[in-house]
């Protein structure tokens, strides 16, 4: 009995020291390399409230200070005034940004769970390759992407524009006539979302496959027995048992319409006259351009701030409390 | 090992690391002025940095304990690995920098020790505007190797004018001239778009550029008395704009299919779509190696003033800086020294890179317009050169008030009146 109890601790204690070794090799390393993003995150938080440029000395500490001034809640103030370039840029990214991501929602929702729903509920031996026809363009890289519709938006060589004339109409300067609009929102905008919906449309629309192939068929099957139509499936019982995938796609959507970057900057680079010009491309030029690297850190934090409450509205909105 | 030993190898690996990166560069060992390695940073350019090769291969073979190992980066991630690496001291030791830099890198830059070269002994040999550019309150940064000059100068396809009739060289004795040979050259295609522009002169530098000369050549200024502020709301800018305004509409270029980002004026020059392209030399080397198959006949001319002398402004131009936390911040300056100042050296690189010198010497070499006739072009209206000036934020000033502003005008969303206040306005708030 007591050498039983004896094995059993000197048991229990070479596994704890064996667990304890496994997790400080695996915590040490992850903990050195998450304290890099801490610290990233933290000088980005610092930085806000100074007038920081890297090309200036500034003070003794990380060049905080001196030349590069602690200016409070400064720049926060000086953004929503709307007088400087700094502040004007601000405003039209915001606005523009807000226009690319409430567009892109809806679009690429509509957009993708149709084409997901049709392909799941419209039997076809071609289902697998119509998936990789339509998942292809996901695998591109953005600036690829940025230049095949580059070319295809050109106003003298483009086809989109061969297209306009073959039909009698009259070309457009599709990236680069500010003066050209629809629906209140500039050409070129819609131009930049269309070619970033063709890039993007893919991953959702496999999402969109994966949770329409996990609905029990049943379900479906019953609805039919009771008379419901098509429409009436789709929308009282597909719809209602993809809410948590809706949700997961619809934030993920929005996340990344408000990171949107490479393929405007490729594209327009913010033009025609900033109709283009988003916040992310906003905050890499103050940044990495003009050097206004504490303007930056607060452009980057309103942005973080307006991500967080749409992804919490989102969550509140579209969440579910069951599971099937 | 147990966890407490671990513990304490976490704390000494994080401290180890906060006193390396606090600590200051270590000082030379005299090991080290027996090999010298010193690293060489630019921007990428072909053209240029063979131009910096042959030079650095000429040092290296009169210096053989030094080696210099140059490193390019495209022009953006240039930007961002100077802002990065110069808070870190992780810079190079010998920097290319463009001279309307300097005054925002100066405090981060080694300023230039007397026995290399005074102010004064700069000013007698560069021209004002290259030295200009890297100067900050009387003090050398640096000095220049090109005449970087964005006005008066443009490519003239000369093929266009044979087939349209008109008189091959140009003879442009004002602006009006140009602007009647540019409306019989521009072309529009069945749907009424603008196919050839007659002058494209709506780019941002030549635009701005030629924005800023013609507000001088007109005897303004758009800088106020003491250089504390701009004026960009005065008749001569107005009469500079509308002028634009008046060559816009009489059709030699739509702004809307020509501009910065599309049909630039290297791409739509040397893919026919221009007939006079207002650009700067340093176009010309970059177009050639770009569009091989271009076969057009060509040719590059100096645009006539707007009215009076052919004053202009200039921002500098590339060149060539230490960093203070070079190991051999002697041997770094002497490099530069040989580069820049030596004439044969800097008569070189202006060939390789197809650049104006900055150097008054070289300027009046014979191999220069032996070898790059259209540079021959641009020397006469050299001494009509001024310094930009140090803006606080040079590329925010032209690139996203001054330019977009001209532009907008020129597409018709803003008046005149609008973009001159616009500019102005935002100008001054970027002091």
């Amino acid at each position: 009995m007591t050498q039983s109890v004896k094995n059993k601790n000197f048991s229990t204690s070479g596994l704890t020291k064996s667990k304890n070794r496994f997790v400080s090799q695996i915590v040490i390393p992850l903990l050195i390399y998450n304290s890099l993003g801490i610290f990233i995150l933290g000088w980005a938080f610092i930085l806000m409230f100074y007038n920081y440029s890297p090309g200036r000395l500034g003070g003794p500490i990380l060049g905080l200070g001196g030349s590069n001034p602690f200016i409070g809640l400064g720049n926060f103030s000086e953004m929503f005034q709307g007088i400087s370039v700094k502040s004007r840029l601000f405003l039209v990214s915001l606005k523009n940004t807000l226009v690319f991501a409430f567009a892109v929602l809806p679009l690429n929702l509509v957009l993708t769970l149709t084409l997901a729903y049709l392909l799941e509920e419209i039997g076809s031996k071609f289902k697998a390759l119509y998936r990789a026809i339509y998942f292809l363009p996901v695998l591109m890289s953005s600036v690829g992407v940025a230049i095949i519709w580059l070319s295809m938006y050109d106003p003298q060589a483009g086809w989109i524009n061969a297209i306009v004339r073959f039909f009698g109409g009259q070309p457009v300067a599709w990236l680069s006539d500010p003066r050209a609009g629809f629906l209140g929102v500039s050409v070129a905008l819609w131009a930049v979302i269309l070619a970033y919906l063709w890039q993007d449309y893919g991953y959702n629309m496999v999402i969109f496959i994966a949770a329409l192939q996990s609905i029990p068929q049943d379900l479906k099957d019953a609805a039919l027995i009771d008379g419901a139509t098509p429409w009436q499936t789709f929308r009282l019982i597909t719809i209602q048992l993809i809410k948590p995938t809706f949700l997961f796609v619809s934030v993920m959507t929005m996340l990344s319409s408000f990171q949107v970057f490479d393929i405007i900057q490729v594209m327009t680079n913010g033009g025609p006259g900033n109709k283009t010009q988003v916040l992310m491309l906003d905050i890499y030029k103050n940044a990495f351009r003009y050097q206004n690297m504490g303007w930056a850190a607060a452009e980057s934090f309103v942005l973080f701030l307006i991500i967080m409450a749409i992804t919490l509205f989102q969550m509140r909105v579209l969440r579910t409390d069951w599971e099937y | 090992m147990n966890i407490k030993t671990y513990r304490l190898l976490f704390v000494f690996v994080v401290l180890s690391l906060t006193f390396a990166s606090c600590t200051a560069p270590s000082q030379p060992t005299p090991a080290d002025d027996a090999k010298v390695t010193l690293r060489f940073w630019t921007h990428t350019n072909n053209a240029f940095n063979a131009g910096y090769d042959a030079l650095i291969k000429s040092y290296q073979d009169e210096h053989p304990n030094v080696t210099i190992q140059r490193e390019s980066f495209d022009y953006e991630l240039y930007l961002q690995n100077l802002q990065t690496a110069m808070p870190a001291k992780e810079e190079a030791d010998i920097l290319q920098i463009f001279g309307t830099w300097t005054s925002q890198y100066y405090e981060r830059l080694a300023p230039m020790p007397a026995e290399i070269m005074t102010l004064d002994e700069a000013e007698n040999q560069f021209y004002s505007a290259p030295i200009g550019g890297f100067t900050v309150n009387g003090q050398l940064y640096g000095l220049p190797q090109e005449f970087n000059t964005e006005y008066g100068g443009v490519l003239v396809n000369k093929t266009m004018f044979e087939a349209a009739g008109v008189v091959y060289p140009p003879v442009w004795k004002t602006m009006d001239d140009v602007i009647a040979d540019a409306v019989k050259l521009e072309a529009n295609d069945s749907s009424g778009m603008m196919s050839v522009a007659g002058f494209h002169f709506t780019a941002a530098d030549p635009l701005s550029f030629s924005f800023l000369a013609g507000i001088k050549q007109r005897g303004g200024d758009y800088w106020n008395a003491d250089r504390t502020g701009f004026t960009f709301n005065t008749p001569e800018a107005k009469a500079q704009l509308e002028f634009y305004m008046d060559a816009v509409q009489k059709g030699v270029v739509d702004p809307v299919v020509f501009n910065d980002t599309t049909n630039f004026v290297i791409d739509a020059f040397f893919t026919n779509k221009v007939a006079i392209g207002y650009i700067g030399t340093w176009a010309i080397a970059e177009g050639l190696t770009n569009f091989p198959d271009f076969s057009d006949e060509w040719g590059y001319f100096f645009l006539p003033p707007i009215q009076g002398e052919p004053v202009f402004v200039a921002d500098s131009g590339w060149g060539l800086a230490v960093s203070p936390n070079s190991k051999h911040q002697d041997v770094a300056w002497d490099f530069v020294k040989y580069v820049t100042t030596v004439t044969a050296n800097a008569e070189s690189f202006n060939i390789a890179s197809g650049t104006i010198p900055a150097l008054k010497e070289v300027a009046k070499s014979a191999k220069i317009d032996e070898e790059m006739p259209w540079v021959g072009e641009a020397l006469g209206t050299l001494p009509y050169g001024e310094y930009l000036g140090n803006m606080p934020d040079r590329d925010l000033v032209i690139y996203e008030i001054i330019y977009p502003h001209l532009l907008n005008a020129l597409q018709g969303v803003e008046t005149v009146d609008e973009a001159l206040e616009a500019i102005n306005t935002e100008a001054n708030s970027t002091f």
